[in-house]
């Protein structure tokens, strides 16, 4: 498949490169859930000790993935809801990987291959994969078709691939070398930007003598950074035999941290942005670390909307949880809108970046808006402007969909291809008549999935 | 201001929601207050943020585009356009609300676009009366009674155009003007049909028809007689041109047309030269490249796949050609544009079933 469609949306507050190192807070909170993971069996008691690296939790419904402790300290349990907090932080040293007394459950006999998958688990690196095709945490002990490592992040805003790897470029290609130490020929594409970038130069001359990776050059334009579409892209059908994993930059970090070091991987840069940060930039921060002390000091304004992701695919972050999730790598921070404007649509706008070229900053230089949670206009019914069609990546048609999905015409949406959607937000976000399309597509695909097959499922 | 207005609406509000007195009328409160204030709403779920273009933002567009060829029929048609501008408005609006209170829906902006098209396309010195019937049947049976914005299947401009034209023909087929000419044109006269020395009997199409042809530089300029909106060639092209780069319309609809009438033109004229006039001529005169730019390309009735979109405006630049030169009707756009719009959804169908088929094996 081609790459197609497509758009990057220019919003004030983008990250700079900077990479603060946080001060060490006093306490962490850690939530006890994060997008992908709900991590419903403790592992520790109110009131123990625990070593950094310890596991404090584990999902039972993914592999036992767990949630680490990323600093010494005291577990309370009793202070927020559905988290574990850990008190009287310190830095520690780590207590060291013993395969044999970590892994009272792991057979007697582990082979090489399969010791460093479990390695990779017990330390906190496999939670940075994911299936290409569905976003689940694949099996680690399954056999992948093939690997992606994305060097980029293009949702507006996630740590991005380049700030990640900072200098530990050599760390990154030691952590390919570990990836492909667990495959056997499967092949390992290295998604990079087709821009002539520092980084790009840099990887590709380094990886020049490696066979086993290969290169797929990809157009810096939003979502075509999504593993779904990268996969498709590549002709890694989904349902075609093994999975396909996928990683990002700070996932294949982990995995040479995991294996050259045997160290938990508890600490990650996070990106700070959106546009009612004031000095976007990126952070290194533990997992539970307190998001009250992270954004102190840094909000332009006092009501605003968080985001654990971007502004487009991004989940709003409500006031129960306290800490960063164990899988966030970005923070988007968006005004609430406040205040009408008088005769809004007949300014000239040339303040306003759109899709359309209906604003006057469409005659400038591309310049980026300080975008805010509103709506921006009246819910209307579709006019078949087929702006949502353009944008699409994955080639379906939300504006069609959206009409059988209101003649209730299940099966006849079901053959637009709904399942293709790779909810980048897109077609909501160019819709003049402000209809909520990406949410509609989520919504159809699971009830065919519900009323079309059942039994399947069953 | 602002915060008068502001208090205003503040203050009336309660009278149009709940249990108000006018409670009924909420939709034209709701208008009216989000036509002053931009609405407040927020996003629920992700995208968190939205573009900021909307639907009036979009209908605006369209109403700037018009303003080279209503300024251009002001000069040579008189202010009676603006009265009958007013007319389609007040009578249109009329049906619109109406139909948006009956249903407790919101008063949509689409129906902006239609009221000031209308009077562009009659002959320009109608009965005003007339002006109002043509807009209210064109609003109630060409959209309302598909189920309003968005459902209707015909332009409803145009059928409340061809409604006229075919329930008063004699009516639609006199009342053109003479243009006006010097420095002030018709600007401070008002002309309508009793002025005598002002109506002129033949449009260019018309008089091309009794061997007369216009010469293409008032064409261009517009000093010709016809329908208000239709007779400037440069005000359209310009208005035009402005809503393809703005992406208002889409290019592929008016290259269609044009193309495929051009092309055809060119073909037959050089078969049979005393049916067929000279192709350049042709596109400049009469309704064609009004209709290409402001009315084929309404987004709701023509098709929305790219392929549909072709076929449909091939369907508009062939049926235009052969109705003006082989029919007794003098102009064809109007019914090419109808007729056209009943196949949109047909051409959608099969284009959408060839994409489906191939994103079939898609996984």
């Amino acid at each position: 498949m081609k790459l197609t469609g497509g758009y990057n949306i220019r919003i004030a507050g983008r990250p700079s490169s900077t990479v603060e190192v946080l001060p060490e807070p006093e306490r962490l909170a850690l939530p006890l859930w994060s997008r992908r993971f709900n991590f419903t069996e403790l592992c520790v008691a109110e009131g123990d000790s625990v070593t950094p690296g310890q596991a404090l939790a584990i999902d039972p419904e993914n592999f036992s993935v767990p949630l680490l402790a990323p600093r010494a300290g005291t577990v309370r349990l009793d202070i927020a809801e559905r988290h574990v907090v850990l008190e009287g932080v310190a830095k520690a040293r780590e207590k060291r990987y013993d395969p044999r007394k970590d892994l009272p459950h792991a057979p007697r006999e582990l082979g090489k291959g399969a010791e460093n998958r479990q390695r990779l688990l017990s330390l906190g690196a496999w939670q940075f994969f994911e299936d290409a095709h569905t976003g689940a945490l694949p099996d680690p002990f399954g056999t992948p078709r093939a690997v992606i490592v994305s060097t980029m992040r293009l949702e507006p805003f996630h740590a991005r691939g380049s700030v990640q790897l900072g200098k530990r470029l050599a760390n990154f290609t030691r952590g390919l070398e570990h990836l492909q130490s667990l495959l056997e020929y499967q092949p390992i594409y290295l998604a990079l930007p087709d821009v002539d970038s520092d980084l790009a130069s840099k990887l590709t001359g380094t990886l020049r003598g490696y066979a086993w990776v290969k290169i797929v050059q990809v157009p810096l334009r939003y979502p075509f950074d999504n593993v779904k579409l990268l996969a498709r892209h590549l002709g890694l059908k989904a349902g075609d035999g093994d999975p396909v994993w996928a990683l990002n930059v700070d996932g294949a970090l982990a995995v040479d941290r995991a294996l050259t070091l045997s160290r938990a991987c508890t600490v990650r840069v996070v990106s700070l942005g959106g546009s009612a940060v004031s000095e976007p930039l990126h952070v290194k921060a533990s997992t539970g670390y307190p998001l009250r002390e992270l954004l102190d000091g840094r909000l332009t304004c006092d009501r605003v909307r968080m985001l654990d992701g971007g502004g487009l695919a991004g989940e709003t972050i409500g006031p129960e949880q306290l800490g960063l999730d164990a899988e966030c790598s970005g923070l988007t921070v968006l005004p609430e809108q406040a205040g009408r404007e008088l005769l809004g649509f007949m300014r000239p706008g040339s303040d306003r970046s759109s899709y359309s070229r209906c604003f006057l900053s469409s005659l400038f230089a591309p310049a980026s808006e300080r975008h805010t949670t509103g709506l921006r206009g009246e819910r209307r019914p579709c006019v078949s402007c087929g702006y949502c069609e353009e944008v699409c990546p994955a080639g379906i048609m939300p504006h069609l969909t959206h009409k059988l999905l209101y003649q209730d015409e299940l099966e006849e949406a079901e053959r637009t291809r709904i399942d293709l959607c790779v909810a980048c937000g897109l077609c909501s976000y160019v819709c003049p008549s402000k209809i909520d399309l990406c949410k509609e597509m989520l919504e159809g695909r699971e009830r065919i999935r519900e009323e079309l097959h059942a039994e399947e499922v069953a | 201001m602002m915060k008068l207005l502001q208090t205003m609406l503040n203050k009336a509000r309660p009278s149009f929601h709940d249990n108000g007195k006018l409670r009924g009328l909420k939709p034209v409160f709701d208008a009216t207050e989000n036509f002053f204030f931009a609405p407040e709403s927020n996003t629920r779920a992700a995208p968190h943020i939205r573009d900021p273009l909307d639907i009036k933002r979009f209908m605006s567009m369209v109403i700037i585009a018009l303003m080279p060829s209503v300024a251009a029929a002001f000069y040579f048609f008189g202010p009676r356009l603006l009265a009958m501008i007013a007319v389609s408005y007040a009578a249109g609006g009329a049906v619109e609300t109406l139909f948006a209170v009956v249903r407790k829906e919101e008063i949509n902006e689409g129906f902006l676009v239609t009221g000031l098209i209308f009077p562009l396309i009659l002959p320009p010195a109608l009965p005003l009366w007339m002006v109002a019937v043509g807009v209210a049947f064109g609003v109630l049976v060409g959209k309302e009674l598909f189920g309003g914005t968005g459902r209707n299947l015909f332009n409803p401009a145009l059928v409340g155009r061809c409604f006229l034209a075919l329930g008063y023909p004699s009516m639609m087929a006199g009342n053109w003007i003479s243009p006006g000419s010097g420095p002030l044109g018709r600007l401070v006269q008002y002309v309508d049909a009793s002025s005598v020395d002002a109506i002129s009997s033949a449009t260019p199409l018309g008089a091309a028809k009794q061997g007369v042809m216009t010469p293409v530089p008032d064409l261009l300029w517009g000093s010709v007689s016809g329908s208000p909106g239709e007779t400037c060639a440069i005000a359209i092209i310009a208005g035009g041109l402005f809503l393809v780069i703005t992406r208002v319309i889409n290019w592929r609809t008016v290259a269609g047309i044009l193309g495929s009438f051009a092309l055809l033109g060119a073909v037959l004229r050089h078969v049979d030269p005393s049916t067929f006039a000279p192709v350049g001529w042709q596109l400049l005169a009469g309704g064609l490249l009004f209709g290409a730019f402001f009315m084929a390309t309404d987004p709701v009735t023509s098709p929305v796949t790219n392929g549909g979109k072709w076929a449909y405006a091939v369907v508009i630049g062939v049926a235009t050609l052969l109705i003006r030169a082989l029919t007794g009707y003098v102009e064809g756009v109007m019914f090419a544009i109808l007729l056209a719009n009943i196949a949109a959804p047909a051409f959608d169908e099969v284009a959408v079933h060839f994409r489906l088929r191939r994103l079939q094996h898609e996984r």
